[in-house]
């Protein structure tokens, strides 16, 4: 009977779904359920019978004090752990209660325990987490603050009082909070944010600023996100941190890259900066109009060489690797870059190496200043100068020509006229008397054509038409019928009856009659003269060419005098070396060329350039 | 009188070939007087004297504006020429260009004949100005 109860018992007690044993008297397990046995590994051993101090090597005495106390009718509980098989630490909860019998007689004791090493060690690790969030927090500057709508009560931690540079004892509510925001755009941003959370349930996260307690200004970071019980809108939890360092030297980044940025846009320069390829990585807004594009992501990642013509490209690519080589700057360069557009622009290129920490190069930093227009002046300067000089040369050489024909005249006169005073023979006297008069004629000559060459170059402002060449050449041969008579030449005219150069009609008169005659005169014994006359409109100058197969002249020894003042190349009666130098004025007067070509014993051919346009 | 076999005038102003030739006639009683109206005249005929194997001019007066060949051609030309007589030359000129100064100095150093430079007008031909004596002082 007594087996058959303990039998049921026993069975009840194993299958219970706690942890329970029971102990007689003398410590030894006589009962226990299955879940006991399995908290404490004891599967596979018998151990009814066992005393608890056999079975646990280390249950020490404030337990064995507790078991023994239970004897005489005390409860005891607390708390254990004991490293198990797997040397994990585990904590159990235990609760000794006294065993009766029938008769109300402690026959023993019943341990009941609770394996709570999972809620341990999350109160462990919820204490080790709230130490860290505490920590970062403090770090970052991160306070927390917490609203419950229902009490109407604001909390802030002592990290967000920090903040706010409020006293410890400071409570604060929703209206001092949004208080501390500065008027205007934070103060009404904050509101209406807090307002949007509680309404509808919105998060937030806002940079602003706020004016601290002591009056201090400081940008904060605030987050704040509502808390929702049973689809209620309870209240708002969230941080605020403290980010004024990073705004402040974010706006003080901010304000010199602004600085920058104007001034390299600004500069009367092209800005680029290049890498070690060449590739540009900063260009600024005259360099961007200057590679004719809006943006300067048109140009960022590319080369000289999609942007210039190939040789400029690679004289520029050449430079960017002997300074980045060298380390050593390119001052003041003037160069000359030509877009695939043909468009020329000439530079005074600065190039100086972009140095990293270690003293390598690892790109350029160019300068450019566009002096195309300086250059053109320039230029225009110097072709001023050279006209100037060219003036200058015709005038000295002028002077001279006049002092020396002067000169030779007057002193015939004094020569003369010193023989006169001399001489006792009358017909002598008559002689002398007689070559006076003719050294007077020649001097009026030359007084005339020196005139007529000062009258050219002193009426620079003549009055320029249209004349039909033709038109014009016919009445010249009427002038001359009685040479081309007596010469049988012949003339050859290819020129079209419209064709029309703009001179003065005078000047050209004198040009054309010269070079007619010159022709005639100066045509070979040996043959008949023929003329070829053409005449070609082109853009800018229409050109008169006069080919004849006269005596020709040797241009190597005779090219820069050929249209000097009194210089003649041919034995001739009429020759005075007037003729062409006079034409030569004429023709520059009207802002154009006379040029010729010879070969002696063949003929000579004029070619005259008339300017189509007045300036 | 000095005793001259031969003398040149080149130059192409009628009157001052008419003025050396009278200005000669007082200080020599020299027959062989020769006009020429330029440079190349004068030197085809020394050329063709050489040829001939006759005797070259004493004296050369020598102009230098002159149509064709003016007085320097001539000179750079005759000084090519290899000669056995010293001749002297007078550069007659009416010209007060420096450059022609520069170039009669730079003529004068460069040859072994003796070359003059006279400035227009002149009024007189002395014995001198017409023999090779004088090189020496």
């Amino acid at each position: 009977m007594k087996n058959t109860k303990s039998y049921t018992n026993n069975y009840l007690i194993k299958q219970l779904p706690t942890a329970i044993a029971f102990l007689n008297s003398d410590f030894e397990l006589v009962q226990v359920s299955d879940k006991w046995i399995e908290d404490f590994e004891f599967n596979d051993k018998n151990i009814i019978g066992n005393t608890v101090f056999e079975l646990f090597d280390n249950v020490g005495e404030n337990w064995r004090k507790a078991l023994e106390e239970c004897l005489l009718g005390h409860h005891r509980s607390g708390q254990k752990s004991f490293v198990d098989s797997d040397f994990n630490e585990r904590w159990f909860k235990w609760a000794n209660v006294p065993w009766y019998d029938e008769d109300e007689n402690i026959i023993g004791i019943i341990v009941r325990t609770e394996d709570i090493t999972k809620k341990v060690e999350a109160d462990m690790n919820f204490n080790k987490l709230e130490s860290l969030v505490r920590a970062k927090s403090e770090i970052a500057k991160v306070g927390i603050w917490d609203y419950d709508i229902a009490t109407n009560r604001l909390t802030w931690c002592n990290i967000a009082k920090t903040i706010y540079e409020v006293p410890a004892d400071h409570e604060p509510t929703i209206d001092k909070t949004v208080a501390f925001y500065k008027n205007g755009y934070s103060r009404n941003t904050i509101s209406m944010l807090v307002h949007n959370a509680m309404e509808h349930g919105s998060s937030f996260k806002r940079r602003m600023e706020i004016i601290t307690h002591k009056g201090n200004p400081k940008w904060v970071m605030v987050a704040g996100k509502p808390i929702v019980t049973d689809n209620v809108i309870t209240g708002l939890i969230g941080t605020v941190q403290d980010i004024d360092e990073q705004v402040q030297s974010e706006l003080k980044t901010k304000e010199n890259e602004k600085l920058l940025h104007i001034l390299v846009n600004n500069l009367p320069l092209n800005v680029f900066v290049k890498d070690k390829d060449s590739r540009k990585v900063l260009v600024n807004k005259s360099e961007c109009e200057h590679l004719g594009v809006n943006d300067p992501s048109e140009v960022i990642g590319k080369t000289d060489f999609d942007f210039y013509e190939k040789a400029v490209a690679q004289i520029s690519r050449d430079e960017d690797i002997q300074v980045i080589k060298t380390l050593k700057p390119i001052i003041g360069k003037e160069t000359i870059s030509i877009r695939k557009d043909r468009k020329s622009t000439t530079f005074l290129t600065s190039k100086i190496p972009l140095l990293d920490t270690d003293g390598n190069a690892y790109g350029i930093i160019g300068l450019s200043m566009d002096i195309t227009g300086l250059k053109e002046k320039e230029n225009q300067l110097r072709d001023l100068i050279n006209v100037t000089a060219i003036q200058n040369k015709k005038l000295i050489n002028f002077a001279h020509i006049v002092s020396h024909d002067l000169r030779s005249h007057s002193a015939n006169f004094s020569m003369l006229l010193n023989f006169l005073k001399e001489e006792t023979d009358r017909d002598e006297k008559k002689r002398i008397l007689g070559m006076l008069n003719r050294s007077s004629e020649n001097l009026m000559v030359t007084l005339e054509d020196l005139n007529e060459v000062v009258d050219i170059n002193t009426n620079v402002n003549l009055e320029k038409k249209p004349v039909n060449l033709n038109q014009l050449l016919k009445k010249i041969l009427q002038n001359l019928q009685i040479c081309f008579q007596d010469s049988q030449a012949k003339i050859i005219n290819t020129i079209a009856d419209d064709i029309t150069v703009l001179s003065v009609p005078s000047y050209l008169e004198s040009i054309l009659l010269n070079l007619m005659s010159n022709a005639i005169k100066y045509r070979h014994p040996d043959r008949i003269p023929e003329i070829i006359l053409s005449a070609k409109p082109e853009k800018e100058h229409t050109i008169f060419s006069i080919e004849d197969n006269g005596l020709g002249i040797d241009l190597k020894k005779y090219g820069e005098k050929l249209f000097g003042m009194y210089k003649t190349f041919h034995k001739h009666k009429d020759s005075r070396g007037i003729g062409l130098y006079i034409t030569k004025n004429q023709i520059e007067a009207m802002g154009g060329n006379i040029f010729a070509c010879s070969e002696l014993n063949k003929g000579s051919t004029f070619k005259v350039y008339f300017k189509n346009e007045t300036d | 009188m000095k005793q001259i076999n031969c003398i040149y005038i080149v130059d192409d102003d009628p009157i001052t070939v008419f003025g050396i030739k009278k200005m000669l006639g007082m200080v020599t009683d020299c027959n062989d007087i020769h006009t020429y109206e330029n440079g190349k005249t004068a030197l085809d005929s020394i050329i063709q004297r050489i040829k001939n194997g006759a005797q070259l001019p004493e004296v050369i007066f020598l102009d230098i504006n002159m149509p064709i060949m003016d007085g320097w051609e001539f000179l750079a030309e005759f000084l090519n020429i290899e000669t056995k007589e010293q001749i002297r030359i007078n550069i007659i000129s009416s010209s007060i260009d420096s450059a022609d100064y520069e170039k009669w100095e730079r003529y004068k150093q460069s040859t072994t004949h003796f070359i003059d430079y006279k400035e227009k007008p002149i009024f007189r031909i002395e014995p001198k100005d017409i023999s090779l004596v004088n090189l020496a002082s």
